[in-house]
């Protein structure tokens, strides 16, 4: 950080903290359920003084294990920028929601200038969250592309598996 | 009482210090700008999990100090949100 802190982030005028909050609903929702449970978010957020960066909506993904019996989840990502209490109000706001099966915030940056930041959502963007994307199995059957944070590895991206254990010497083993 | 070949046991015949056999990788993390550790690319995380589902220790991925711990904190949020397992079962 390169300017100096005074205390915490709340205390300088105009600087913002910058959280990030995924949910997940049941995978037998439907779309205006969806609709309603990121209306009802982003309601809480713009009521908190906060400004909404950023939606997604991952789709129907496989999850790693089970979580309220359901082994599927849609996963909503929200992106956001307001002060310490309103983390709480949304995860508050999204325990109360009979069709989230889990959420997790967590603080993505602090001591953000709000005016150098400018929010991508549109209506039109808002909208398309309330939609879920391809199920996995879809992708995986090539019947539909990719999302933004699939598994599967870009094309020409940087080969991680071939970096990380391919062509390498035997590792050290003590005691060998 | 230490027993001399205990003491010994790092030592190799002619009783200099072993010599590793493999050069230390530089971190992957470091030497490419471009890749960014989140929690959120779980295609990423899991070349360093193991296939239990452990962290995979960074003798062996070459990470540096500061990328494993980042990689730590990425795992343990990735699990939170079901993105990764905590532990993969036999089942």
């Amino acid at each position: 950080m390169a300017e100096k802190r005074t205390g915490s982030c709340r205390d300088i005028p105009g600087r913002t903290r910058e959280y990030e909050t995924i949910f997940i609903l049941k995978p037998d929702v439907t779309n205006d359920a969806i609709g309603q449970a990121n209306t009802k978010i982003r309601g809480v957020i713009e009521a908190g003084g906060g400004q909404l960066l950023k939606v997604e909506n991952w789709g129907r993904r496989k999850l790693a294990y089970e979580v309220k019996k359901q082994l599927k989840g849609i996963y909503v990502f929200f992106n956001y920028l307001g002060g310490a209490g309103l983390v709480e109000e949304v995860e508050r706001n999204l325990h109360l929601t009979d069709t989230v099966i889990r959420y997790y915030s967590i603080k993505a940056d602090e001591n953000v200038d709000a005016a150098t930041k400018t929010s991508a959502v549109t209506d039109e963007i808002f909208a398309n969250a309330s939609v879920p994307g391809p199920d996995e199995e879809a992708i995986a059957t090539g019947q539909a592309g990719a999302r933004p944070f699939g598994d599967e590895e870009e094309d020409g991206a940087f080969d991680f598996e071939e970096a990380v254990f391919g062509k390498v010497d035997e590792p050290v083993r003590r005691g060998s | 009482m230490a027993r001399p070949e205990e003491k010994d046991a790092d030592l190799d015949q002619e009783g200099g210090r072993k010599k590793s056999s493999s050069r230390r990788r530089p971190c992957k993390f470091c030497t490419d700008e471009n890749l960014v550790i989140d929690y959120k690319n779980a295609g990423l995380l899991k070349y360093f999990i193991t296939d239990r589902g452990k962290l995979v220790p960074r003798r062996l991925t070459g990470n540096c100090a500061k990328h494993q711990r980042s990689i730590a904190r990425a795992v343990s949020r990735a699990r939170m949100i079901a993105l990764m397992p905590f532990a993969v079962t036999g089942k």
